[in-house]
């Protein structure tokens, strides 16, 4: 595998159903992740969105094909290193920010960490660290319930990275919150990532959002339809994300 | 679909939600039930009618402690269940339902509940009835031969109490339901604010918790006089409003300041844990309070049983110390008496001595005696020779005495040192006090005092002088013939004056105490199962809470076993601290239970406490799996 490939995906098909009843869901998915990829998996409802990132996050197994992450066929490990791939090489970020209410937010983002056995030291120095490039710096010692949405994702994303994984993968990070919180939060995914400190899939319906990423995947019908890479300008990579939406029609909610 | 159908659809899918509430309340149904058949059963005829008539009463202070305590633990689940019910019921809102129509669907659930725990616990309790009366006689160490029998009052008395108690808690559930406004329904399942507490506050409640748990603790080891039955009662006052306090203040605070701690905290799965431990002191405290006092009475409980056990076989071996006694006022009948005994059966060991019995005006000591008597200490300490008990006893100097005291049953009198007796004008200073039946059963009878030789003789013309010849006999068959013919000695003729006692080998006026002992161990069960299930029940629920953070963690990569051992150790603290908050506790009230009945208890103490220790492992055990099933 090249260096610099973090996940690649061969031939991917998830049926769903149970035999003689099956619906296809994801048809043959071919992609390949890099090193400090900023990748947004966009797609009308049903397209096969979450399917997709369930199985490239290991809570989900697919019916046919590849799926190679760090050099391991995670179709082929047992549970228990799944569960180690998703603690030490995989980062989540949940739609509903998941952050347990019972510890403060500092607690939280240090949870992976110290779960891992990191002496409390460097646990105490990275969540200080973390919580400064998100703008949390003031709120460590807060519980989730005193915290505003778009804070506890940034939380929710501080805990993802605390770890260094080999990517991120992010499901509709912006969904539960405001304009004004969801660009913030698409400021700091970007800092980390042109920083080289992230990789990111995003699976969103959101073409603002998705216009931070560097490339937008389109999903329609179980397949990877179309691909937009940004180049420059934002403003202009948003503009062509909506172009290809009007041209593809669908429901994108 | 009508409201009776629905509930009984909850009620059949729930089942094993319930069913902690079910066998537990079952349980105390069927030994409630059990001791209202023991009125009715013929199991205690044969230890005759005085026997009979105290143990009816024993069983009537039994079942009113019961089902005080059923009312308690009837009240407690029904009002945990109530919460759990409130935020799923809640939903019934959205589909158009009225408070009213909602509380009447939890009060038929809840009424299904209770009728399989009445259902169960009377079936069971009719067809272990021959069992239960079994346990109690070869407990009490009687020799009675038990039949099966059950008399439909007790079934009936036990069914209306019962419904009565659950009746009243599921019409104050109803109408807890109907009085809620639908938006404290249903966002019942999302309170979990305010996981930390304010310090200040918990520094207050810390303060005053550990303070008046002190309080509580000296209280009850106190030594003194009648007042002590006021100081027992505070001290249970206060202890139990001390562990409150301590479930309240001291344990979060301290988890609090530990959780500030982060070198400590960010230890692998101490993070999970702690933080756990925090958010579930707040809710469960009260809960762990009532478990560790309800523990604390079984264990007292357990250690009266023993303790009354111990005393009634120390009282029967008092009392039978000698089979007759005579007390005269000439100091020849020693031959004449053995001579008539030797006729029918041997000795299996005699003694005399003298004792100076006293006008009531003559003696000041602070007891109140119709009785009282001096006794030379030479001539006593000949007599424990004669009949072989333990003499230890130094000789008292001129101004000291000794009380030769009685075995108690129970004595609200505990200090006894430094104590001062005025005869005939002299103080004298009690240096000590003996329970050692040397004048057996004169020894309950009269106030018996020992003063050194020379001041014996310096009192003698104080009172008057009579003399007791003491005999045990080896043949008990021979009792009521030798009783007869001892009679003859007794009279009082030409100003010669003799009385006899007599102690039948047989007999059995304080059965009855040996009943006491099974029925404490039956307290001891009834309250350890019941703490048992009200933590059971409590995690139980807590489980279901914990589901959707777990469900989280999975995602994030966190092993089971990494879940499975942060379980343990919450679970393990708050089983953990009940215990230890319950066993210190227990020493200072097995203490003064210890100083009322005269009785060391140490053993006892700590084999109830291991006995609690393990039976609450059994129940950890159990929690801790059903945590991890629950939360999965």
């Amino acid at each position: 595998m090249n260096e610099n490939k973090i996940a690649e995906i061969r031939n991917l098909v998830k049926n769903y159903g149970v035999k003689g009843f099956q619906s296809r869901v994801l048809k043959g998915i071919d992609l390949t992740i890099f090193r400090n990829d900023f990748i947004a998996v966009m797609g009308p409802s049903g397209s096969g969105k979450t399917t997709l990132l369930n199985i490239l996050s290991t809570l989900d197994k697919p019916t046919q094909g590849t799926v190679i992450l760090d050099g391991q066929d995670i179709t082929r490990i047992s549970n228990r290193e799944l569960s180690k791939l998703r603690r030490d090489k995989i980062g989540f970020i949940f739609q509903d920010y998941n952050l347990l209410d019972t510890m403060t937010l500092q607690d939280n983002i240090v949870l992976p960490l110290s779960l891992n056995g990191v002496s409390p030291g460097v646990c105490i120095q990275k969540a200080r660290e973390m919580a400064e490039l998100f703008g949390l710096g003031e709120h460590l010692g807060k519980y989730p319930y005193q915290l505003s949405g778009g804070q506890k994702q940034r939380g929710a994303a501080c805990r993802a990275l605390i770890t260094d994984p080999e990517i991120i993968f992010a499901d509709e990070p912006t969904g539960a919150l405001d304009s004004k919180a969801g660009r913030e939060l698409m400021e700091c995914f970007r800092k980390v990532n042109e920083s080289g400190r992230a990789t990111i899939l995003m699976v969103t319906h959101d073409p603002f959002c998705a216009s931070y990423a560097r490339d937008v995947c389109l999903l329609r019908d179980g397949l990877i339809t179309c691909r937009l890479s940004r180049g420059g300008d934002r403003k202009e990579f948003y503009d062509r994300i909506m172009d290809m939406q009007a041209s593809m029609g669908g429901d994108f909610s | 679909m009508t409201v009776w159908k629905l509930a009984w659809l909850n009620f059949k899918n729930g089942f094993k939600n319930y069913l902690s509430l079910v066998i537990s309340m079952a349980f105390t149904v069927l030994v409630f039930m059990n001791f209202q058949n023991l009125i009715y059963s013929e199991v205690f005829q044969v230890l005759g009618e005085h026997n009979r008539e105290y143990i009816e009463v024993l069983v009537q202070v039994v079942s009113f402690v019961l089902a005080c305590f059923m009312f308690f633990f009837t009240g407690y689940a029904t009002s945990v269940f109530l919460t759990r019910r409130k935020k799923e019921i809640g939903t019934y809102v959205f589909m158009g339902l009225s408070n009213q129509k909602i509380g009447k669907l939890y009060s038929i659930e809840t009424l299904f509940t209770g009728l399989t725990a009445l259902g169960l616990g009377i079936g069971t309790g009719i067809l272990t009835a021959g069992l239960f009366q079994m346990i109690l006689v070869t407990l009490a160490g009687l020799t009675v031969e038990v039949h099966f029998f059950v008399s439909a009052k007790p079934v009936l008395v036990t069914t209306v109490i019962y419904l009565v108690i659950y009746l009243f808690f599921v019409l104050k559930g109803y109408a807890n339901i109907a009085r809620s406004s639908v938006l404290s329904m249903i966002s019942a399942a999302r309170q979990n604010e305010y996981v930390r507490q304010n310090r200040l506050i918990l520094l207050v409640k810390a303060v005053f918790g550990c303070g008046i748990l002190g309080m509580g603790y000296s209280l009850a080891v106190r030594r003194g006089g009648p007042e002590i039955l006021g100081h027992a009662f505070e001290a249970v006052v206060l202890v139990t409003l001390g562990v409150y306090l301590l479930f309240g203040g001291l344990i979060p605070l301290c988890f609090q300041t530990l959780a500030e701690n982060k070198r400590f905290l960010y230890q692998k799965e101490r993070i999970l844990w702690v933080n756990r431990v925090i958010f579930r002191m707040k809710k469960n405290y009260r809960t762990y309070a009532i478990v560790s006092v309800l523990i604390l009475c079984s264990v007292t409980a357990l250690a009266m049983g023993f303790a009354m056990r111990e005393r009634y076989e120390n009282i029967i071996q008092f009392e039978q110390v000698y089979t007759f006694q005579l007390l005269s006022s000439r100091d020849d009948l020693a031959d004449q008496a053995e001579r008539i005994i030797r006729e029918y059966t041997d000795i299996q060991y005699q003694g005399e001595a003298p004792i100076l019995t006293l006008d009531t005006s003559d003696i000041v000591t602070g007891d109140f005696y119709n009785h009282y008597a001096v006794l030379p200490y030479s001539a006593v300490r000949k007599l424990a020779g004669s009949v072989s008990l333990e003499w230890n006893i130094p000789e008292p100097g001129d101004d000291e005495i000794i009380r030769v005291s009685r075995l108690y049953l129970l004595s609200l009198l505990t200090d006894r040192s430094g104590r001062q007796v005025t005869i005939g004008g002299k103080v004298y200073r009690q240096t000590g006090e003996t329970s050692e039946p040397y004048l057996g059963y004169l020894q309950e009878q009269v106030s018996f005092y020992m003063v050194s030789d020379r001041e014996y003789e310096r009192l003698r013309p104080l009172g008057q002088e009579l003399y007791t010849f003491n005999y045990k006999i080896s043949d008990p068959a021979a009792f009521q013939a030798v009783k007869e013919r001892l009679g003859e000695l007794v009279g009082d003729r030409d100003g010669e004056y003799t009385a006899r006692v007599a102690i039948d080998p047989e007999k059995n006026d304080l059965d009855w105490v040996r009943v006491l002992y099974p029925f404490c161990i039956f307290m001891f069960l009834v309250f350890l199962m019941s703490s048992g299930s009200m933590m059971f029940m409590k995690v139980y629920n807590d489980a279901f809470e914990e589901r959707e953070r777990c469900r989280v963690m999975g995602r994030m990569g966190v092993e089971e076993s990494v879940l499975g051992r942060a379980i343990a150790w919450e679970l393990g603290m708050a089983y953990g601290l009940a215990f230890l908050v319950m066993a210190v506790s227990s020493w200072f009230s097995v203490r003064a239970l210890a100083n009322m009945m005269y009785a060391d208890l140490t053993g006892v103490n700590v084999v109830s406490v291991l006995v609690v220790f393990v039976i609450l492992l059994f129940c950890y055990g159990l929690s801790v799996a059903v945590y991890k099933r629950n939360s999965r």
